[in-house]
């Protein structure tokens, strides 16, 4: 047995009256029948009455202060002689008290109860597995035309995924039952896939449109022609009109990024004239004799 | 246990039991007490005379006590039924 001024947390210069406020602060938390649930309730409740029996009674308290009684040779009233709790009686049947209000009627709807805690029972013990999530990086070819990818999940697992042809950025895959096990009969979890469609670097990108700038001659520049033009998943024959000049914008209808609910943006050609490297005589010959080229100033606004 | 012999060995006074037989606190079958009536009296007595909670307090408690062991009852009953 501990020292009863511990057991009500009081020093031993407390008054009487600090010592019956620390007694009820603790027995109301305490008392058995306040706390129906708890089995420890009641030795912890035995202590604190036991030690406020001895300090709570200031004769006693002068005799135990003085060394005349001992914590465990004190005489005890008999009201706290291993006493039966009203908690004890209270659930064992119709008593008389309580029953007729509050949950009176619960009996009723236990059909229902039942069910619902048997379900709850079940759940726990089957319950499903988490679901893993993972980040996938496409690139722009793949997003477009779909295909299969082999990842290794977090928890080690391979998995293979396929990219459905068409897929945007952010778009979640979900593969049913590739994420951790369940317990019991509970089912495995989903592998939920965050796709991340990387930029390709010969477009530069807004939105769902691709700009990309093209080299052509002058001679392609002067008399158009047919060249053959990157797009994200290949390249394509694209008709330059005669008299093209640098900054031309064509447009590629279709040809750019996935933009969902299968379609796709446009891929836009930037046409820039580029000289031959080494110098040509008779271009130069050519321009040195040709007048109107000479007269003609791009700088000036023409209506 | 009569009312008598409970409140000589409880310390508590007839007209303050027969009080808290009026307020339906305790239950008192002519004139007796029975093993759960003496343990609901005694819980009563702590409260008021320990604890310090006054009549309020006591009816309040009563009530919610008397509701816990009313769902402990119910949940018995149903784990009882979901052994079968």
């Amino acid at each position: 047995m501990t020292d009863p001024y511990d057991i009500l947390g009081v020093a031993r210069s407390a008054s009487n009256d600090e010592i019956r406020k620390a007694y009820r602060s603790l027995a109301k938390r305490l008392h058995p029948d306040l706390n129906p649930g708890d089995p420890t309730a009641e030795e912890k409740f035995k202590q604190i009455t036991g030690a406020y029996d001895l300090i709570g009674d200031p004769e006693k308290r002068k005799r135990f202060d003085a060394g005349e009684i001992d914590e465990e040779g004190r005489e005890r009233p008999p009201q706290w002689d291993d006493r039966s709790y009203y908690r004890d009686y209270a659930d064992s049947g119709s008593s008389g008290y309580g029953e007729s209000q509050g949950y009176g009627d619960f009996g009723n709807e236990d059909d229902f109860l039942a069910e619902f805690l048997r379900r709850n029972a079940q759940a726990r013990a089957n319950r499903p597995g988490e679901d893993l999530h993972y980040r996938l990086g496409v690139t722009l070819a793949e997003a477009i035309k779909g295909g299969q990818k082999r990842i290794t999940m977090p928890g080690g697992s391979v998995l293979d995924v396929t990219i459905p042809a068409g897929i945007t950025d952010g778009k979640m895959l979900r593969l049913a039952r590739k994420g951790t096990a369940g317990a019991g009969t509970g089912s495995p979890g989903d592998a939920l896939i965050e796709i991340e469609v990387l930029p390709d670097a010969r477009f530069s990108q807004e939105g769902s449109d691709l700009t990309m700038d093209v080299a052509i001659s002058i001679s392609e520049a002067v008399r158009g022609g047919k060249i053959r033009v990157p797009t994200p998943t290949g390249t394509v024959e694209m008709t330059i009109p005669a008299r093209s000049s640098s900054g031309t914008k064509l447009r590629l209808r279709g040809q750019g990024a996935p933009m969902g609910g299968g379609k796709r943006g446009d891929e836009f050609v930037r046409l820039s004239i580029v000289l031959p490297k080494e110098p040509d005589p008779a271009l130069e010959e050519f321009v040195e004799r040709w007048e109107s080229g000479k007269a003609h100033n791009p700088r000036e606004v023409t209506s | 246990m009569t009312l008598e012999e409970f409140s000589t060995q409880f310390g508590i006074e007839m007209g303050t039991l027969r009080l808290w037989i009026e307020k339906r606190w305790v239950i008192a079958e002519s004139g007796t007490l029975r093993e759960i009536d003496v343990a609901r009296a005694r819980l009563v007595r702590d409260m008021q005379i320990d604890l310090g909670v006054n009549d309020e307090g006591v009816d309040i408690a009563l009530h919610l006590i008397d509701q816990i062991h009313d769902l402990h009852r119910a949940m018995a009953e149903l784990q009882q039924k979901l052994k079968l």
